[in-house]
């Protein structure tokens, strides 16, 4: 270089192509041609894509995305949050116990949820901000105290650990279908007439359709990642999550609130694990003390293999919903293809690595990391 | 950059051809898939699996095991929706929870694939949803059945070391157990945890806490194993009256060495084997049994342990 | 020349026993660039930070626009113009350019009740004031992480500068540089100089300091030897101030510990 004054001939030029490829999506985009390439030669003729198995891989996938979203959005802000899946035991079990054994009309009781479970997101962050402790170690503290409760009250209450009934209790109610309803029902049907998709062949329900909607928890799951993505991408805040998980010090220097920040991250992490749970208790109609085990570390993992950076500050909640479709793919697609199911675990770790590996090659050429 | 990814992907293949194989290259007869819902680490399992595949060779069908890995039964109805989107001849399932499964067991009949229940759940479960029949052993009352029996044996009250509190079938046992006994069950059913560490040091714990404790009831050799060695470490080995449910290597030996009074044996070998043999003749020969077949509960006990003591943990 | 923009009166500091700043003064002009040297030790961070707002003084007056200062946060020193542009803390290697550029401060576009990140127009006016710092960015969108070290400091320069810094507090700016990003960033400070902007350049490295310093102040111990103006004193007279002062020091020490 010998002109001190410019300093861009060093950076190589780059092709327009080149430059589209230098996403954090990219990882996720091409895993995911991966998995449907890989399933479709190794599963085509198993029914993993007929109706019923499109439906079945979807709502495993949309039911990821939905916790991954706000994983990926608490990673960016640089922490983390392990208690998700005991939260989505425990705002389960709270609709059961409001809902049906207190036997308040559902629609208080889902709020009443949503805002127990928002607030335990709050002191979650609040703890980690002002403490400045590790938020691992603060939220594992919270994964054992939510999961304690979520057996101890029903246990205490009930004399058991599994409370059913919640679908016959929401009934007419107006909140509850937002979370268990299933949509575009004439539409499946006219699919189903056609002859398009299968239709039951006996029983209560033969001649309909056996995929009879879109249910809400997939709607959830695309509302949430399209505001996810519009958050963080296209908003004054999402500059502030990248910036309180790239370096807090430099985005305070700079006037970021992070503290707040990181807080609202961490009540929106919450928040998108009671979705999940309320749309799984009115699914099934009952609400477990074992329900949502592991799942944070599945939300984590969705999110890794979408590209984000594990110490924060960098990441796409594109990517995570990719890699929660990935996830969900591949966790069904096994299944269709028929591998012994003790060696999910073994293909799990592989997907993870290579996608890790991936994507920090794909991260280095963009950040200049070193 | 590319050749990183091809070589990723060729990777990945690679390593999952041998396995694919493997699984494939079963029988070419009817294809059943069981689901349990049991987490990988129960090991009780193991004997249901060797089930499937004895049942499997002798009648040259595909039998394919699946379950919920962390056993979150809200995993396992996706497993049983997923199951009958792969359309098999028929899908072989436990019960375990009626409100969360009975939607993807009764979509998969209407579907028109056949579904035996067995292991969990209650005959007039099965016959709701729509399943071909039940075979296992009635929870409640195999734990009622276990309670007379200790009441005949004079005792009053006991510690039931619950090692799956989220299955409500766990706790039925522990329930039918004290209603047998003629006594309410309390605080007498304590949470144990999976970790056997957990389990044996909870059991101690609870001994030295209410040391009137007359008996002990497990519910498999996952909680029983460690409260064995629990009993041994504090002396009351061979003087508390000590019931367990399902049988395994280490309870063999404890019914042996008297530590152990009697085992529930509700043959879970029957429960995979059976409703694979009834399916498959059903679906070749339209035959099938007019009833419910119930595998236990068979008590055993110090006589006639020999059979038992040889195929513990692989066929009993 | 012109009134000062901030004077510091005889500010005296002390942590507890320990005296960090023993009755330092100076002013600190717009449009001039006041080169703070002094060895490790002498007291130059805490110098800058009370100046900034992070420390409260013990004793002594600082005056701001006339009027004495008091400011209790970091906060409001900025607010009020006074911007530090730390060596690190500064930019965050995996954002863009433009997104660093804007952090804090980020450009707002309305759609009714909506209020969004205004990409457009952050991305222009980055480029535009890279540009005229003499950096040819590849694109906005490109990483921080990307950049040089001089050019990361030239990034935070210029953003301090475009967001109303009237006094710029450089700490040590090329300590961490190559000769050639070292030029680029003297360069920088000549340009902002020559918009009207007082500039604080804390530095050990006399060469650094005489190229672009208008006025010289050492500190040394905690205390001042006076400010010399361009002209006034040669790089050897510096060197020997910031070196000669601390052989002294020593001596004085070990005389008065043995005698």
């Amino acid at each position: 270089m010998s002109d001190v004054s410019s300093g861009d001939e060093r950076i190589k030029e780059m092709s327009k192509v080149r430059k589209a490829l230098m996403r954090p999506e990219l990882g996720g985009i091409v895993g995911t041609v991966a998995v449907f390439v890989f399933f479709g030669l190794f599963a085509f003729d198993s029914g993993m894509f007929n109706a019923q198995g499109i439906m079945n891989w979807s709502v495993v996938s949309a039911q990821f995305m939905i916790i991954a979203v706000g994983a990926c959005l608490l990673m960016i802000s640089g922490e983390f949050d392990l208690s998700v899946g005991s939260m989505i035991g425990f705002a389960g079990m709270m609709i059961a116990i409001f809902g049906v054994t207190l036997g308040w009309p559902m629609w208080i009781a889902i709020l009443v949820t949503f805002v127990i479970c928002v607030a335990f997101g709050a002191l979650n962050g609040y703890i980690v901000v002002k403490t400045g402790l590790p938020s691992f170690i603060v939220t594992l503290a919270t994964l054992f105290i939510l999961r304690g409760f979520t057996i101890f009250i029903p246990q205490t209450i009930e004399r058991k650990t599994i409370i059913g009934g919640i679908r016959e209790a929401a009934e007419g109610d107006w909140l509850a279908p937002l979370f268990g309803a299933k949509i575009g029902a004439p539409i499946f049907n006219w699919l189903g007439d056609m002859g398009i998709i299968a239709t039951f062949e006996r029983g209560n329900r033969m001649g309909e359709p056996v995929v009879d909607g879109i249910p809400m928890l997939m709607v959830w799951a695309l509302g949430l990642v399209i505001f996810g993505h519009w958050l963080l991408t296209r908003t004054r805040f999402g500059n502030w999550i990248f910036a309180s998980g790239g370096d807090a010090d430099a985005a305070r220097n700079s006037g970021v609130p992070v503290n707040a920040v990181k807080i609202q991250m961490f009540m929106f992490t919450a928040f998108c694990a009671t979705v999940f749970a309320v749309c799984q208790v009115m699914e099934f109609g009952s609400a477990g003390a074992d329900r949502g085990l592991l799942k944070e570390f599945e939300a984590i993992i969705a999110v890794v293999i979408g590209g984000a950076l594990l110490t924060g500050g960098y990441g796409s909640v594109i990517g995570a919903a990719l890699g929660a479709l990935i996830f969900g793919v591949v966790q069904q697609g096994l299944f269709f293809a028929g591998v012994e199911s003790s060696l999910f675990r073994v293909f799990l770790g592989v997907i993870l690595l290579a996608a890790v590996i991936l994507n920090t090659y794909i991260r280095r050429i963009i950040t200049g990391e070193r | 950059m590319k050749s990183t990814m091809r070589k990723l992907l060729l990777t990945a293949a690679i390593a999952a051809t041998p396995l694919l194989a493997a699984t494939q290259a079963a029988a070419e007869g009817e294809k059943y898939i069981l689901v349990s819902h049991a987490p990988d680490s129960d090991s009780w399992w193991n004997t249901v699996k060797n089930g499937i595949a004895l049942a499997g060779e002798q009648m040259d069908v595909t039998v394919e095991y699946r379950n919920p890995p962390t056993g979150d039964l809200a995993d396992m109805a996706r497993i049983i929706e997923q199951a009958a989107a792969s359309q098999p001849d028929g899908i072989i399932t436990t019960l375990s929870d009626y409100d969360v499964l009975k939607g993807p067991i009764m979509a998969a009949v209407d579907s028109g694939v056949d579904v035996i229940i067995m292991n969990t759940g209650t005959p007039e479960q099965a016959a709701e949803v729509g399943a071909l029949m039940y075979v296992g052993q009635p929870e409640y009352d195999a734990g009622l059945a276990a309670g007379k029996r200790a009441a005949r044996d004079g005792i009053e009250s006991f510690l039931c070391v619950n090692h799956y509190i989220s299955s409500p079938s766990s706790a039925e046992r522990c329930q039918g157990f004290a209603d047998g006994l003629g006594v309410d069950l309390g605080n007498q059913m304590i949470d144990a945890g999976q970790d056997p560490a957990e389990i044996k040091n909870r059991v101690l714990a609870y001994l030295s806490a209410n040391p009137k404790t007359d008996a002990i009831l497990t519910l498999g050799p996952t909680s029983a194993d460690p409260t064995l060695l629990a009993l041994n470490e504090n002396g009351m080995a061979g003087a508390i009256y000590f019931g367990t449910f399902d049988l395994g290597e280490e309870i063999i030996k404890g019914i042996k060495a008297g530590v152990i009074n009697w085992g529930i044996d509700q043959q879970p070998f029957l429960q995979a084997y059976l409703p694979v043999v009834v399916m498959t003749n059903y679906h070749r020969y339209g035959v099938l049994p007019g009833n419910n077949i119930n595998s236990g509960p068979g008590f055993v006990t110090a006589d006639g342990l020999e059979k038992v003591e040889e195929f513990a943990g692989e066929y009993r | 020349m012109n009134d000062p923009i901030i004077q510091m009166k005889n500010i005296q500091k002390h942590f507890g026993s320990v005296i960090a700043l023993a009755g330092v003064s100076v002013d600190i002009r717009g449009g001039e660039c006041h080169c703070l040297l002094g060895d490790n030790g002498a007291g130059k961070s805490t110098f800058i930070k009370t100046m900034s707002g992070v420390h409260k003084p013990t004793s002594g007056e600082i005056i701001f626009e006339g009027k004495p200062m008091n400011f209790t946060r970091p906060r409001d020193a900025i607010e009020a113009g006074i911007a530090t542009v730390h060596q690190h803390l500064a930019m965050i290697p995996l954002m863009s350019v433009s997104r660093n550029f804007f952090m804090g401060n980020e450009p707002i576009k309305k759609f009714g009740p909506i209020r969004l990140f205004d990409h457009d127009h952050a991305n222009e006016i980055t480029m535009r004031e890279m540009k005229k710092m003499g950096i040819n960015l590849r694109g906005p969108d490109q990483a921080v992480g990307t950049l040089s070290g001089g050019e990361r400091q030239t990034v935070a320069i210029a953003r301090a500068v475009h967001f109303g810094a009237k006094v710029l507090i450089l700490d040590e700016p090329t300590s961490a540089l190559g000769v050639r990003q070292t030029s680029n960033v003297l360069a920088t400070i000549d340009k902002v100089r020559k918009q009207g902007i007082a500039v604080v350049f804390i530095t050990h490295n006399v060469r650094h300091a005489m190229a672009v310093g208008d006025r010289f102040t050492v500190l040394n111990r905690g205390q001042t030897h006076g400010t010399a103006m361009k002209g006034e004193i040669t790089p050897e007279e510096l060197q020997d101030l910031m070196a000669g002062g601390q052989e002294l020091a020593t001596l004085e020490g070990s005389l008065g510990g043995t005698v």
